[in-house]
């Protein structure tokens, strides 16, 4: 099982890499990897808060902390992209950036969530800062904030997406309200 | 005594090829083509870059400014063009539902006579020369495109309008057919048709161009086939494609993308590398097909043409 979620999670990332430096076909590159790293970022992310909605049906418990990591690899590859190919380390760029665009400061401070996220989820600090965790529905409400901003305006698709995004909202709502319940 | 001065883009007379001499290099080509494959290196090279055969007569650009073109390929390959997907990279496989035979573009407004006009008059009136532009998207993308056209200013000049119009206002054609995006109604991306509209001034200077093709060919659907307008130093969303309405106005007309979200996105549309749009940084620019960034030109470069069109003006508030 191990095994077989490695496989999906990367395959990603080796298509990107297949049509950026094999094939050749990417006009824009700087583009494509935001939005491929960005998308997949997103769509691990939300998986990761469903895995408990879906435990009765296919049970992924074990394993969440793993997806919750692969997530985070693609929003890094998303924020290299930004520092090195986007601004090519120029400073200026990155703090006006990130000064003056809301949009790209609501990204940031979501992938700075996700750091924190990342380095905490060892076996002995998950232990100490699990309550903490939380906190990835906080990145998440930015990260889908940041998607819509990005987007010069919305079409039909996008918004199907911010639509299941919407319906997994209401099902966790339920959940946590189920829990305060029993409570 | 009255001499002509000659544009720094412009060619001498005696340096366009003949029409006869020009139908006799296709027929050459045609016939030759079967021996020439294996040595020609411009066969070769049409092939990877799947530029198809010229089939447009103009005078050739001297590149002066140097410019690296894009290649065919990249050109045709990635387009917004919102009435088919907000994609750029499907725009080429979808556009074959523009149907561009018997186009017409209706002219209207503050004009002496109203008319329509069929996109072969235009062809058969105007001669074509090619214009090598800088195109610069808002989007931070931007390339270098063989265009093939005519001076707008040569059109205005033919449908006479009245000394009241102060604007200029195009339209793209509104067919839910041919469009996908405009059949979808409230869910569509912006409201349609498209609109954009340039200041008299702007639209009689010699820069700007109506065009009909590019890399010496017919214009792709996906690229605004059959007419469209470039206006270099201004973003590419000024460069509305596939007109079919031209309206004298002498009101500042609301632009599509103005309209859609007027904080963004101003009238004028120059390229202003001192001012940014909300979200994406304008004083950098990636040219398609390279992995680094260069820096963005006032105006796009054109700057010594048009600076003076808007001497005395804000543009951080005429943006």
């Amino acid at each position: 099982m191990r095994i077989f979620l490695f496989v999906v999670f990367l395959t990603p990332f080796f298509i990107a890499l297949y049509s950026l430096f094999i094939t050749q076909n990417v006009i824009d590159p700087i583009k494509y990897i935001y939005t491929f790293s960005g998308v997949v970022a997103t769509v691990i992310l939300f998986f990761t808060i469903i895995i408990s909605l879906m435990k009765r049906f296919i049970n992924l418990m074990k394993y969440r902390r793993m997806i919750g990591l692969f997530g985070f690899f693609y929003a890094c590859l998303h924020i290299i992209n930004f520092v090195v190919l986007d601004a090519q380390f120029d400073v200026d760029f990155i703090i006006n950036n990130l000064i003056k665009k809301p949009f790209i400061y609501l990204g940031a401070m979501a992938f700075f969530i996700l750091v924190f996220l990342a380095l905490t989820s060892t076996k002995r600090l998950f232990r100490k800062y699990n309550k903490y965790h939380k906190t990835l529905y906080l990145s998440l409400v930015l990260i889908t904030i940041h998607f819509i901003l990005a987007q010069k305006s919305l079409d039909i698709y996008q918004i199907f997406y911010i639509f299941i995004i919407g319906v997994i909202s209401i099902f966790k709502l339920i959940q946590i309200k189920n829990l305060f319940n029993r409570n | 005594m009255k001499y002509i001065k000659t544009k720094q883009w412009q060619i001498k007379e005696s340096e366009v090829t003949s029409k006869t001499l020009f139908n006799k290099r296709r027929d050459f080509i045609k016939l030759g083509a079967a021996s020439l494959v294996s040595s020609g290196a411009i066969f070769e090279l049409l092939a990877k870059d799947k530029i198809p055969l010229a089939n447009l007569q103009y005078k050739k650009d001297k590149n002066e400014n140097n410019l690296t073109l894009n290649s065919y390929e990249q050109i045709t390959s990635h387009n917004n063009f919102y009435e088919f997907t907000t994609n750029q990279s499907k725009v080429k496989d979808m556009a074959h539902t523009l149907d561009i035979s018997n186009w017409k573009i209706k002219v209207d407004g503050l004009v002496e006579k109203p008319m329509v006009i069929d996109f072969e008059t235009i062809m058969k009136k105007f001669p074509l020369e090619e214009r090598i532009y800088r195109f610069r998207c808002v989007e931070g993308w931007a390339m270098v495109v063989p265009w093939i056209g005519f001076e707008l200013s040569k059109l205005i000049k033919y449908l006479k309008p009245l000394s009241s119009a102060k604007y200029i206002k195009f339209e793209t054609l509104y067919d839910e057919k041919m469009f996908p995006d405009q059949a979808r109604g409230i869910l569509s991306t912006i409201s349609y048709p498209y609109v954009e509209a340039l200041r008299m001034d702007e639209a009689m200077n010699e820069l700007t161009i109506l065009a009909v093709g590019l890399y010496g060919s017919s214009m792709p659907k996906q690229n605004g086939a059959p007419i469209r307008l470039i206006v270099p130093w201004k973003y590419g969303f000024k460069s509305i494609k596939s007109i079919s309405k031209i309206s004298f106005v002498d009101k500042q007309p609301l632009n599509s993308w103005q309209k859609e979200n007027k904080n963004e996105y101003g009238f004028y549309a120059n390229v202003n590398p001192y001012v940014d749009h909300p979200r994406w940084s304008q004083s950098k620019e990636r040219v398609l097909g390279k992995f680094f960034k260069q820096r963005t030109l006032m105006f796009n470069g054109y700057e010594k043409q048009v600076a003076s069109l808007y001497k005395g003006m804000d543009l951080t508030k005429d943006f």
